[in-house]
């Protein structure tokens, strides 16, 4: 479980965040939605113990990230704002390097690569270095670095941007599968359609607050909207920075 | 495993597939000391075959056993004509010559010259000696042919002995290869350094890594590692290919000789060690503030001329402290002068530089996992 308490940051004038709080419950995907320049990243990058938050907490596994931000990270999967590929190392060495970090090792480390290669699919290009791949096939990297753990605890900044339709489509069954077994997890993403087709939960940000907190039915509810594109109009009052 | 050792051995296998680092790492090593044996021949060519002396000699039929002996030395008569600008060296043998000669009274000869012009003045000064000598070894017969030993006319003798210009000339080549043995380490890592570092931010894996449950201070650790490996890399490529280069150079001929043993290459290699990571930690330090790999060449080409700038300095200012034997790059430095030179080398300073070297590198390699820790840093807020 991922709980994030009255966050507050602010860069030197800016207010990116203030006083947000919202949790993301195990076996759930939460999805954090706003338009571009919410805070989206930086409450993520809070999370994950990379940013330092002026007050307030965030707790994962009741473990803060900014006090303890090793021990907060290894239940942690990271799928971040920005990823680069090693595109000098294979697939498999990359995926190996991260495994190794999250301190995996022998026998264990062999069969988590090689596991989360076959289950994201990747098991041809595997042994090809990254140089040269396409935006689905990066992605595809990135989560399989993510994932080489099994992490209880799955966060990610914007996975589908940049995707085509089969790639998406390839990132929701792995998200669902993830879900299954039981990891909580966290996306941020300003793609209405797909918080409307993968969220159990949908936590609505708007210039760093928590502007409404639900299921996407309890929203639509909530705003007397049917869809939840206009719910999400009406909660943050403006349409500025929606991506249909 | 530990973490930096995962670290290390990544960025290591990284930049050995970087065609571009480690062509970086091994030219430095190819082409300098190819270009200092090129200075060498030169020099040495220079030295050892001095052209004759050309002068204007009038009245040469009056004494030809002297032009005979100016010839002997190198000074012989001018066919062409003399340019418009420079003054003719002008030796002239009067017509009395032989009689004098045979009468043993002195005999006046007159060497016309522009004293003043720079250019001339060894030449000049050639012809003189030329004269002297010859006017020398006619005393000395004319004293033996009296039954007098000519030494009873010597009664101090000056051992002048010219080494002077060869040698100092020979020595501050001899310097640029110790400087250049000692800055490999700054040149061989520099671009795996800014690729792990300047490198990794431009391609937005920095914030991946530093998301990982790893210390940033075992991120830079393994880093560090990495980079002083080709550092040392390329320090060993200099070291083993400096003495087969100039095991070519006819050094002999100018009287030098240079013994790299291997013991003394294996010296200057333990040497560097230190050296090479306080090289890397400094590049590093330097480029994980860059934004990207174009900014942090600039920043590290200006951080190079810090060690050019030190060590050729030392090397040609002649600078004598004891201080120099202690600190870092300069310490490393006066080791490998007293090794070439073949005298005792201060082993308390150089323990006490490597040391210092050490200590700056770990406390460097510190502040970088610091940086790393700030937000400000990661993040170029």
């Amino acid at each position: 479980m991922i709980e994030v308490n009255s966050i507050s940051k602010s860069f030197k004038a800016v207010n990116a965040l203030s006083n947000l709080t919202f949790a993301a419950h195990d076996g759930q995907i939460t999805g954090l939605l706003g338009p571009n320049g919410a805070g989206k990243t930086t409450c993520l990058r809070i999370i994950y113990g990379l940013l330092r938050a002026d007050s307030g907490e965030a707790l994962i596994e009741k473990v803060d990230a900014n006090q303890y931000p090793l021990k907060a990270r290894s239940n942690l999967g990271i799928f971040p704002d920005k990823f680069g590929l090693y595109e000098r190392l294979t697939v498999r060495e990359q995926v190996r390097y991260f495994g190794e970090l999250h301190g995996l090792k022998g026998e264990t480390l062999e069969k988590n690569v090689e596991s989360v290669i076959q289950r994201l699919d990747i098991v041809t290009l595997a042994d090809r270095k990254s140089a040269g791949f396409s935006q689905g096939q990066r992605m595809k990297v990135a989560l399989a670095q993510a994932l080489v753990h099994n992490p209880k605890h799955l966060i990610l900044d914007e996975p589908s941007r940049g995707l085509d339709v089969m790639s998406t489509r390839i990132l929701r069954d792995i998200l669902r599968e993830q879900r299954a077994a039981g990891t909580c997890i966290l996306f941020s993403s300003h793609v209405m359609q797909e918080v409307a087709a993968l969220c159990d939960r949908v936590v609505v940000m708007a210039s760093g607050k928590v502007a409404a907190e639900g299921t996407p039915d309890e929203l639509c509810q909530l705003t007397g909207e049917a869809a939840l594109e206009d719910a999400f109009v009406k909660i943050i009052g403006s349409d500025e920075g929606i991506a249909a | 495993m530990s973490a930096y050792k995962t670290i290390w051995k990544k960025e290591f296998k990284d930049a050995l597939r970087d065609k571009r680092s480690v062509l970086a790492a091994m030219s430095y090593a190819f082409f300098g000391p190819m270009l200092m044996a090129v200075a060498f021949f030169f020099l040495i060519s220079q030295l050892t075959d001095p052209s004759d002396v050309e002068i204007s000699i009038e009245g040469k039929d009056y004494a030809p056993e002297l032009v005979e002996h100016l010839r002997e030395n190198g000074i012989v008569e001018r066919e062409s004509e003399w340019p418009a600008e420079v003054t003719p060296i002008e030796l002239t043998i009067p017509k009395n010559w032989a009689d004098s000669i045979a009468s043993a009274t002195p005999v006046t000869v007159i060497l016309s010259a522009d004293w003043s012009a720079q250019k001339q003045q060894t030449d000049v000064k050639r012809v003189e000696q030329a004269l002297q000598a010859y006017s020398a070894q006619i005393a000395n017969y004319r004293l033996i042919l009296r039954g007098i030993d000519p030494r009873v006319v010597q009664p101090v003798q000056i051992a002048k002995q010219d080494m002077a210009t060869r040698g100092s000339k020979a020595a501050i080549i001899m310097g640029s290869v110790l400087v250049f043995i000692l800055l490999s380490v700054f040149w061989s890592g520099m671009n795996v350094a800014i690729d792990i570092s300047a490198g990794e931010r431009e391609r937005n894996s920095l914030e991946f890594l530093l998301s990982q449950p790893v210390s940033s201070q075992a991120i830079v650790i393994g880093k560090v590692l990495a980079a002083s490996c080709f550092a040392l890399f390329g320090a060993v490529l200099s070291l083993v290919l400096i003495p087969v280069i100039f095991s070519f150079v006819p050094l002999h001929q100018i009287g030098m000789s240079v013994d790299f043993n291997p013991l003394m290459l294996l010296t200057m290699f333990l040497a560097l060690v230190p050296l090479a990571l306080l090289a890397t930690s400094l590049q590093l330090f330097v480029s994980f503030r860059a934004k990207n790999f174009k900014e942090a060449q600039t920043y590290i080409s200006f951080l190079l001329i810090i060690p050019m700038a030190a060590s050729f300095g030392v090397e040609f200012a002649r600078l004598k402290t004891p201080l120099l034997y202690y600190l870092p790059l300069t310490g490393q430095h006066q080791t490998f002068l007293s090794l070439i030179r073949g005298e005792a080398v201060n082993w308390f300073g150089t323990g006490i530089s490597a040391l210092l070297t050490l200590v700056s590198a770990v406390l460097l390699t510190y502040l970088i996992g610091r940086m790393l820790k700030s937000e400000k840093t990661v993040f170029g807020l």
